[in-house]
């Protein structure tokens, strides 16, 4: 067995060879938008910076009251922005920029349901401590943590596990404050239909304000990280879901390897994570693809004659609020789709293939995760035990290959794409995917009848 | 080839050493900057939901809160050059540090506090 720390010290004999010719950070910075715009608006630019704005008003309302108001009176499009992680042109807006930053917190909890009730402006890393000291945990979050609530929920954030589904799975209960019907709480018994279309509700409907979860017991868990060789990991990949709570794998392009994670419920005695070894790892597997530009068959030899040498996987025993989303601070852009679970290694290998003929320059892991199907209308799992596959590109670098690679396998495949991450689909395409879209689009215009929720690409996500 | 690598692996002693700094360890650098708060409640308040989330967090790869070390190069290169990078994000750094209500003026405030040079 393989660990990261293999790749890692394999890549630092990289890494000297390629430091001579190539520093990795001081590539300029891709070309950004003015600070201001003629008019003096700050610019709003989105965590990898490709989305940008200059909105008119920005907004932090402290109450719902507060909220309703704004969303009724302040310049449209009004759009709810929680972390910016949304790789998509979901946020940018000239009119209002509303962020959650002043509603967050723990409103309440029962011991005996498990269920917390939370303000949706809570960042997912705040999250997890706050649950912890009630006793509570999600069992399910994804790689990172930084987003809000309201916003994960928004673009059906995930995590990953068989038996989990997404986070908007453990919504038992919302309210949100809408332009045209002011505050609604909603639930599977009340205002339902804005329930079930809202859930997963792109900041389209409203804007959430407080969210119920149904949560689990906290529970200690174990995470195991290990390389192991690509082809193995695929054959395996079904006998891994079935095995682990939660399980994904990064394939490593042009190196014929993988690196797996799961992280299964223990009793051990707690071994906290140590310090972070993906990021190094990435950046020399930048350089390796630096060093080997002019080479390229040299990377896959290098890749694996380094990765040959055994080394005990990494482990890490804690809560699991602790183990389960991870920091990143490399930026990148992303395209991933949710596609039926037993089209997802085929798929898988197709992009890979086509990543290792046709874009040299990609370094980044392919992450490939599995989630449980629900039942939220504009959820990419709506009714589909789904397997997730997601395609990075680091944010100095081209990620055109996106659209022009990778989206037509997705599609292929028929696959739903992730909202928060790069897509071409408009509202026709979608109409044909979620079998209860053309009900949420009606939900959706009653309680904001005047559109005033909806930005450029909104418009064409919902044909308005 | 043998040669690179010595200069590479001794230049990185080198940067480690100069960025630890000679008085405090990691952990006690660590340790001020997750206690620390601005004075001012809405720059604290601004605080808590942006820059902290990475700012405090060695992983995160950011400059830890009034970390003198990593600091004092960053604001030697002054505040109109910090601000800049603040807004429109440079590296592993996101446009705005991700503080959407954050005015020109809060970001001066913010960038002063992290560097240690709120007083």
């Amino acid at each position: 067995m393989v660990s990261r720390r293999t790749v890692l010290k394999g890549a630092v004999a990289v890494g000297a060879g390629a430091a001579a010719t190539q520093c990795t950070w001081s590539e300029p910075e891709p070309p950004g938008p003015p600070a201001q715009d003629q008019a003096g608006r700050l610019v709003w630019r989105n965590w990898s910076g490709l989305q940008h704005a200059y909105p008119a008003k920005r907004a932090a309302p402290a109450s719902e009251q507060d909220l309703v108001d704004l969303l009724q009176d302040a310049p449209a499009p009004i759009r709810p922005v929680g972390a910016g992680h949304s790789f998509t042109r979901l946020v940018p807006t000239d009119g209002t920029l509303v962020t959650l930053d002043a509603m967050t917190g723990l409103v309440g909890h029962d011991a005996a349901s498990l269920q917390a009730t939370l303000r949706a402006g809570t960042r997912l890393g705040d999250l997890g401590p706050a649950l912890a000291a009630i006793g509570q945990e999600m069992p399910n979050l994804p790689d990172i943590n930084k987003q809000s609530l309201a916003g994960a929920l928004a673009t059906a954030t995930h995590g990953t596990g068989r038996a989990f589904k997404a986070l908007h799975g453990s919504v038992v209960a919302f309210r949100i404050a809408t332009p045209g019907a002011g505050v609604l709480s909603c639930d599977a018994q009340h205002n339902s239909a804005l329930f079930h279309a809202a859930r997963v509700g792109l900041g389209a409907f409203g804007v959430l304000t407080q969210v119920t979860l149904q949560n689990a017991k906290l529970a200690r868990v174990k995470k195991r990280v290990e390389a192991r060789p690509l082809d193995e990991v695929l054959e395996a990949w079904p006998d891994l879901v079935a095995a682990h709570r939660n399980v994904e794998f990064f394939a490593l392009p042009f190196t014929g390897m993988a690196a797996t994670v799961t992280v299964d419920e223990t009793s051990e005695p707690v071994r906290p994570r140590g310090p972070d070894t993906d990021t190094e790892t990435l950046m020399h597997l930048k350089r390796l693809r630096d060093w080997t530009a002019r080479v390229p068959a040299f990377r896959r030899w290098f890749a694996q004659t380094v990765l040959a040498a055994g080394f005990e996987p990494e482990e890490a025993v804690d809560e699991g609020w602790k183990l389960l989303s991870n920091e990143r601070p490399v930026r990148f852009n992303e395209i991933e789709y949710h596609l039926p679970l037993d089209a997802q290694i085929p798929a898988l290998r197709e992009v890979v293939a086509a990543i290792e003929r046709h874009r040299p320059d990609v370094f980044f892991p392919i992450e490939a995760r599995v989630i449980d199907a629900d039942d939220a209308w504009l959820s990419p799992f709506h009714e589909r035990v789904s397997g997730s596959i997601a395609v990075h590109a680091y944010y100095k670098d081209d990620h055109a290959f996106f659209f022009e690679l990778i989206e037509p396998i997705f599609r292929r495949f028929e696959g739903r794409p992730h909202w928060g991450k790069m897509h071409s689909l408009k509202a026709a395409e979608l109409q044909a995917l979620y079998p209860r879209f053309a009900e949420a689009r009606v939900v959706r215009a009653e309680v904001d009848p005047a559109g005033r929720m909806l930005n450029e690409h909104l418009r064409d996500v919902f044909g308005a | 080839m043998v040669g690179r690598f010595v200069v590479v692996v001794f230049l990185g002693v080198v940067v480690a050493g100069c960025s630890s700094g000679e008085l405090e360890s990691r952990e006690e650098v660590l340790a001020r900057a997750q206690r620390a708060v601005p004075a001012d409640p809405k720059l604290a308040a601004l605080y808590a939901t942006s820059c902290k989330a990475c700012h405090t967090a060695t992983d995160a790869g950011a400059p830890l809160v009034q970390d003198r070390a990593a600091w004092e190069p960053r604001w030697k290169k002054g505040m109109p050059t910090l601000l800049k990078s603040t807004v429109g994000g440079l590296g592993g750094m996101p446009a705005g540090g991700q503080c959407f209500a954050c005015s020109t003026a809060d970001f001066e405030g913010l960038i002063r506090f992290l560097a240690g040079h709120e007083g």
